[in-house]
């Protein structure tokens, strides 16, 4: 048994895989692992090789117990070698380590509850992630939303027009029905602050105007803001980039200090 | 060869200076390592401010009954397995009748000794589960496509010392003195290997565990 997939072709892990030079790989590679500390050292001094992880893996499970899908044999096939080599490795195997990374893991952290010493596959998997991404040898669609993240600070592409329109549009929806209600923006002081995922305006505003009319009975004193900031989702973080993640993050919470509520709440 | 066995001098070593190397190695590396992992887990932003003693304590207890935790009922022939590898192989040397023996003339010190019947058992136990141990990473395909050379050479070095000393016991196969010296020899390695190789999840077993015990904690929810 190896590692046999059927080819894919992805532009956002092809294209850049071919830019790629053994020594910006070296480089990359040992600077990542260069910063990492106790966790990994523990982790990879202690794994025992037992493959306990294996059952709480949804991949390994529906790929009919494919041993190459289980959490170790992903570690073993992407992080072990890295280290092992010290980071000589070639661009055919970062194009590997992103496919598994980003594409057959999905960082549920299962197998973490699942291995007796509580080895913390997830964040293992979030080092080679974060290698891949500063290679920027990442699937175009996950790379696009990043981007997205960096330039927009939602995950959509959403520009604040689009924001505030949509939003307006359901406020209207919601007065069909119940003729008082508001979706207040902006409302200083409120109690609390509501901040959906971008794909609800983009794709299904009308999940606005049901939390609208949620908040209408009940009774809340709720508000959303109409600035950046609206979007609690953080895709960033599951691509390993830090520095956008806390762009994302520190938005949304100054986005609550802004508007001085008491809490924020936030939709799924 | 079997000169070089009859003459005292080797079993001589092996019983004074090399025993001596076994455990000053293994209690000083053991120390080191310890220290080094506290030492890079200060460096680290995100380990010291998680951890917390509940959590730690109730992460290892949950995880060091046997059929306790999800994963534990849910492989109940490896918990079994493991459990009865781990006890047999931590408590029976350490109160061993012979070993016991050997301390009380070097030292003169005594503590509780387990009924030799009772420790025969619980060798064979451990050689037992060696094997399955070995079995399963040759036929379970999932274990199989994570082993390495290094895999087989520790759970060696962990199943050597039990084999020679059960047939030093019981006078089997090679004279009592070459066998007996053969086990001095492979304890001591195990003792050695211990705080350098993978074995070392002896110690390193409480630290990973407390940290992922805090971080669940941490985030109000139970292991699993």
């Amino acid at each position: 048994m190896s590692y046999d997939r059927k080819s894919i072709p992805d532009l956002g892990i092809d294209e850049s895989a071919k830019r790629l030079t053994p020594e910006k790989i070296e480089k990359t590679i040992n600077a990542v692992l260069k910063g990492t500390g106790a966790r990994l050292k523990a982790y990879l001094e202690t794994c025992i090789h037992c493959a306990l992880c294996s059952e709480a893996c949804h991949y390994y499970l529906s790929h009919d117990k494919d041993p190459s899908y289980s959490p170790v044999a992903k570690v073993k096939m992407t992080l072990w070698e890295m280290v092992k080599k010290k980071g000589k490795v070639d661009a055919d195997f970062i194009r590997q380590c992103s496919r598994i990374a980003y594409t057959e893991c999905n960082r549920c952290r299962r197998c973490s509850l699942y291995c007796p010493y509580g080895i913390d596959i997830w964040y293992l998997m979030a080092l080679v992630r974060r290698i891949c991404l500063l290679l920027k040898v990442v699937p175009q669609y996950q790379m696009d939303t990043n981007y997205s993240h960096s330039a927009t600070l939602n995950m959509m592409w959403l520009k604040q027009d689009d924001w505030v329109d949509t939003v307006q549009w359901q406020e209207e929806e919601v007065r069909m029905d119940y003729p008082t209600a508001r979706i207040p923006f902006d409302k200083e002081g409120a109690e609390i602050m509501y901040t959906p995922i971008a794909p609800e305006p983009k794709f299904k505003p009308q999940l606005l105007a049901a939390t609208a009319k949620i908040f209408h009975a009940a009774g809340v004193d709720w508000t959303m803001p109409s600035f950046d900031g609206w979007d609690n989702s953080d895709i960033s973080m599951h691509s390993a980039d830090f520095e956008t993640m806390a762009r994302v993050e520190r938005k949304h919470f100054e986005a609550a200090i802004k508007l001085k509520v008491k809490r924020i709440v936030m939709c799924e | 060869m079997y000169d070089v066995i009859k003459d005292p001098s080797l079993y001589n070593f092996v019983r004074g200076p090399l025993v001596w190397i076994g455990f000053l190695v293994f209690i000083g590396g053991s120390i080191y390592k310890i220290r080094e992992l506290i030492l890079l887990a200060k460096k680290e932003k995100t380990v010291i401010p998680f951890l917390d003693l509940k959590f730690s304590l109730r992460s290892i207890l949950h995880w060091a009954l046997p059929f306790n935790s999800v994963n534990w009922r849910k492989r109940w022939v490896m918990t079994v397995m493991t459990f009865l590898f781990h006890i047999c192989l931590v408590f029976t040397p350490i109160f061993l009748l012979s070993h016991n023996v050997l301390w009380h003339e070097s030292w003169s010190i005594t503590w509780w000794t387990l009924p030799e019947g009772l420790a025969d058992i619980m060798t064979i136990i451990v050689i037992i589960t060696s094997i399955f141990f070995f079995l399963r990473r040759i036929l379970a395909p999932e274990v199989r496509f994570v082993t390495f050379t290094s895999d087989y050479l520790i759970l060696a070095i962990a199943f050597v010392p039990f084999l020679t000393g059960f047939l030093a016991y019981h006078q089997l196969l090679f004279p009592y003195n070459v066998m007996v010296i053969l086990h001095m020899i492979s304890g001591s390695a195990m003792l050695i290997a211990i705080p350098f190789t993978r074995l070392g999840h002896m110690f390193y077993f409480f630290f990973t565990r407390a940290y992922l015990g805090s971080e669940v904690g941490f985030r109000r929810g139970t292991d699993w």
